[in-house]
């Protein structure tokens, strides 16, 4: 009944520190995300934490947190989400957002 | 000499089952509103072929509801012939044994109660159509003997005007007339004189003013306020991939919010691309109100439509250089024409579809729900009687690198259909699967056929927020599901596309992602919108559009 | 967080509430108390496996317009439709205790100030009320919120603004109601039951939720401005809501007991006339009261653009 919480760490193959300050970007509104991103030393990684109410769908977090560090090279950030049931299409935007949101 | 040939026995059995009915039709044909059970006692028999005007707008209900309260022991096993069957009374006839089989089209809300009944044996299913082929059988071997129709007034001789939702009418009543059938209509109101007439009253039997207003439902309005970011992303796409990249001049578009959001991204999106006057001035549609900011820009030159749409009768009506506007100065819209435009005339069919599967096929069928059709695979495939050339058509031939393995080089174009879908939909239910759910469909209602609402060589582009898939630009299968995979995302089928392989598919142009064609997945915002809102819709309009109340938010 | 100058055009309803506390004051200018890098999520959701969110739903904070100090107070109706839950509802109070502090230490060490000089609350509505899921912590935080309401008359006035998706109802809509000011956009809702929960209880034949029309002409911005319930109808964007909270900044505070609705003997025997006049007319829809308050055609006047509403509409004036 809990949330879920889901920890992993990933690294982009040129990761590039691109967050400069902590940003945080989104509302929990039913199926949509907020995500905040802190810069922290972890050696060109990204420490990634999701909060959910939704189970079983680890591995597709992985997968898109992957592929959303390695598509735009991010490194050294924590990035923590506060998940309520996004789709993977509605996680990459609000990223991509928030990151672009980062850099404007 | 051969035997002396009785050559009118319609026409016989017709004037007998109207001797019948004749105390209860007085002058001007009309008949009382407590006078209709009995009337449709006399006239239908046992095993009749009976139409009930109703599609997915307007519906004949009144006449609906007296059909179920007729006698069984005198009218039963009706063979029910009809557009849609989205009202509770339509099933109703099936569960008492009035009606025992369907041919069809759409089934709409009752689509659940349609399969259950099919498998249940409740219903003996003819088939499910699309409307242009169930229009085309109504003249071939599925003509009704008794029409039961709906118009907005008649006058005392009998002429109805239908105006605005012209729709289904003068395909029923031409066909059932001309066989000698018998017409009853349902009229809001009779007056003194019609606006036009729109049927003539020698083709109508009986007609009664029902006691409410039929019934008709917005089906086509879609509130901006409602559009999400993602379709805004795939809408961008759309029109930079597609529209933009074929100069798409004619088309229809769905029903759903991906079109909404097309239409309202025209006079934003769209302007800044350069497509006015180049794309969507020939349009195939019911009356949208997210239409209006691109009509007002004067995008579109001609609008022709299925059917209309509650709240837009002023706006369209100011606005008759743009639909077709009767001397009255009403629209006629006529769902036999715009369908037939659909199918021939446009370049392009695009619109939102439930389940992709790994060639391409596309369905909106769920495993318990039989919804039919309505139109959209006459205008999603390609129309093989299609001769007139448009460089969009053209284009879209001249990619398909397996047509000189069928033609040779013979040059031919191909309707551009294109499927837009997210690709998980809602509660995280992937888009793309190894089978569709029609298949289960097929088993669970007994059904001949899996109902694909469009098949896979028709499909030439999907859209999802990873990029297009340019399946017109696919030789073989192999690249096709290839192409698929690529932007099916997280799916368990995107999960198998290869990296390299989708980079040699890029390298192509068959796959192209938001950053190949340019287009920046951060202006994917609301902002895009010309119109946020339905107010902001009736502001467009100045103050034409009159929304249902059930979308007003002030 | 978006450009300032570009949320100025925005629409409120379309906001949410970051965007507008930082949008209704100055550029620059807003400060978040306990923001989402606090991470103060709710630990009864957490529990009931709900979604959290960092700021529980709630942005306040403090900004300027001006010279005015405006401590701002937003709820996001994304978010469990804006329901008020524990976490939420602290920080409101938060915000009310340190503008009356606020307040009392500007008219203790500064005497001479300016009225535009003296701090106002603001807070954006968007709200069901109660945060079911937290029950009695969130209705306490309602009383609370209420009580710290009574201890800022006469010291800081608090300025209620709806104009959001979710609207303000339920126990919020007490709470909007007992503020100074009220400022709404049309599309703004203010009710004390939801029009689902009528429709449920009372049936569909007496309040037809689906029916939108008839839900804005019973609880929206016009009907409320009509009723005297609103003090000011602004146009659906940040900028025509922030220009009319810079008016109410420049507004000597003493005139603000005159926009209120409850408060004194005579504004109970005001509320207690127009109880009176509902019994009497037995109104059948908002529009007869409307016509009561002499307005000819209130059909059309639902109908009319905002500008013409305002030009052309007759308030209630009992």
């Amino acid at each position: 009944m809990a949330l879920n919480t889901i920890e992993f760490e990933c690294k982009s193959a040129a990761p590039a520190a691109l967050v400069g300050k902590p940003l945080h970007f989104g509302v929990v509104g039913s199926g949509d995300l907020e995500v905040l991103m802190e810069p922290k030393a972890l050696k060109g990684a990204v420490a990634v934490k999701v909060v959910t109410p939704v189970s079983g769908f680890d591995e597709l977090w992985r997968r898109v947190l992957a592929t959303f560090v390695e598509n735009s090279k991010l490194g050294d950030v924590s990035i923590e989400i506060n998940d309520n049931n996004a789709t993977p299409a509605v996680v990459m935007l609000r990223l991509r957002q928030a990151l672009s949101e980062a850099a404007a | 000499m051969t035997k002396q040939r009785k050559w009118d026995n319609l026409a016989t059995d017709t004037a007998e089952r109207m001797a019948a009915a004749d105390r209860f039709i007085g002058k001007g044909k009309e008949v009382q509103s407590g006078d209709v059970v009995a009337l449709l006692e006399a006239v239908i028999r046992p095993g009749d072929r009976v139409n009930i005007e109703g599609n997915n707008q307007k519906q004949a209900d009144f006449l609906a509801d007296c059909l179920n309260q007729v006698d069984k022991g005198k009218v039963h096993d009706l063979h029910m012939v009809q557009s849609c069957v989205p009202l509770a009374s339509h099933l109703d006839l099936f569960e008492s044994g009035i009606a025992k089989k369907l041919d069809f089209a759409f089934g709409g809300p009752q689509a659940g109660r349609v399969a259950k009944f099919i498998r249940e044996g409740k219903i003996e299913l003819g088939a499910i159509h699309t409307y242009l082929e169930l229009f085309g059988r109504y003249f071939l071997d599925l003509t009704p003997k008794v029409s039961l129709i709906c118009a907005y007034e008649a006058d005392r001789e009998g002429n109805l005007y239908t105006g605005f939702n012209t729709e289904d009418t003068p395909v029923i009543v031409e066909a059932t007339k001309f066989r000698q059938g018998i017409v009853i209509a349902q009229v809001n109101k009779i007056v003194d004189k019609i606006p036009r007439i729109d049927i003539p009253a020698g083709w109508i039997d009986a007609v009664v003013q029902s006691p409410k207003p039929f019934f008709i439902e917005p089906l086509f309005t879609r509130d901006p306020a409602l559009i999400t970011d993602p379709q805004i992303l795939l809408a961008m796409l759309a029109l930079k991939g597609v529209y933009a990249e074929y100069n798409v001049a004619s088309m229809n578009h769905g029903i759903g919010f991906l079109t909404s959001a097309i239409e309202l991204m025209l006079p934003t999106y769209g302007a800044e691309l350069g497509l006015k006057g180049k794309c969507c001035t020939h349009m195939i549609l019911n009356p949208h109100p997210t239409m209006i900011p691109a009509i007002e820009e004067g995008w579109v030159d001609t609008i022709h439509c299925f059917g209309g749409e509650l709240g837009m009768e002023k706006y369209v009506a100011a606005r008759p250089d743009v639909f077709f506007i009767g001397p009255d100065g009403t629209l006629r819209s006529n769902r036999a024409f715009a369908q037939t435009a659909g199918h021939y005339a446009v370049d392009m069919f695009i619109g939102g579809t439930l389940q992709i599967d790994p060639y391409g096929n596309s369905s909106t069928a769920t495993a318990n729900r039989v919804a039919g059709f309505g139109g959209a695979p006459n205008m999603g495939c390609d129309p093989k009687g299609r001769r007139h050339s448009t460089e969009a058509w053209l284009k879209c031939g001249q990619e398909l690198p397996c047509m000189k393995d069928q033609i040779g080089a013979m040059p031919r174009g191909k309707r551009l259909v294109v499927q837009g879908i997210e690709t998980f939909g809602e509660g995280r239910a992937p888009a793309f699967v190894e089978e569709l759910d029609a298949w289960k469909l097929a088993k669970n209602a007994n059904l001949e056929l899996p109902p694909v609402m469009i098949y896979g060589d028709d499909v030439t582009h999907i859209i999802t927020e990873e990029g297009i898939a340019y399946l017109c630009r696919c030789g073989d299968m192999e690249t096709r599901s290839a192409a698929i995979r690529a932007v099916a995302g997280y799916t368990d089928i995107g999960l198998k596309a290869k990296p390299e392989e989708t980079r040699r598919l890029r390298d192509a142009k068959i796959v192209r992602t938001p950053e190949d064609l340019g287009v920046d997945r951060n202006r994917a915002s609301r902002d895009l919108l010309s119109a946020k809102s339905m107010q902001e819709l009736v502001t467009w309009s100045g103050g034409l559009y009159e929304p249902p109340a059930r979308f007003r938010n002030w | 967080m978006s450009n300032w100058s570009a949320l100025q055009n925005r629409s409120f309803l379309e906001s949410n509430a970051r965007a507008r506390a930082v949008g209704l004051v100055d550029e620059g200018s807003f400060t978040e108390f306990v923001g989402p890098f606090d991470r103060r999520t709710s630990p009864h959701l957490e529990v009931l496996g709900e979604a959290v969110e960092f700021d529980d739903g709630i942005v306040t904070g403090i900004g300027k317009i001006g010279k005015t100090p405006v401590f701002m107070i937003s709820q996001e109706g994304r978010f469990i439709g804006g329901a008020v839950g524990e976490v939420g509802g602290a920080k409101m109070v938060g915000a009310l205790k340190a503008a009356r502090a606020f307040a009392e230490k500007i008219a203790k060490d500064f005497p001479k100030a300016k009225e535009e000089e003296k701090p106002i609350v603001v807070i954006s509505f968007e709200t069901g009320g109660v945060r079911l899921h937290e029950a009695n912590a969130g209705l306490l935080a309602h009383a609370e919120v209420m009580d710290q309401f009574q201890r800022c008359r006469g010291i800081v006035p608090v300025v209620s603004v709806i104009g959001s998706k979710v609207g303000c109802f339920g126990g919020m809509g007490f709470v909007a109601a007992a503020a100074d000011v009220v400022v709404m956009s049309e599309f703004g809702r203010l009710g004390l039951t939801g029009p689902e929960v009528i429709e449920q209880e009372m049936g569909k034949e007496e309040f037809d939720s689906a029916d939108r029309g008839l839900v804005f002409r019973t609880t929206g911005g016009r009907h409320k401005y009509i009723m005297g319930d609103c003090n000011f109808l602004v146009d659906d964007t940040i900028a025509a809501f922030r220009k009319q909270l810079a008016e109410l900044g420049k507004t000597p505070r003493a005139k603000f007991a005159e926009f209120r609705r409850i408060g004194s003997p005579e504004l109970v025997e005001k509320q207690l006339k127009r109880v009176a006049l509902a019994a009497e007319m037995q109104p059948k829809d908002a529009r007869d009261v409307w016509a009561k308050a002499g307005n000819a055609d209130p059909a059309a006047l639902g109908n009319a653009p905002l500008d013409d509403f305002r030009k052309a509409v007759k308030r209630l004036t009992v």
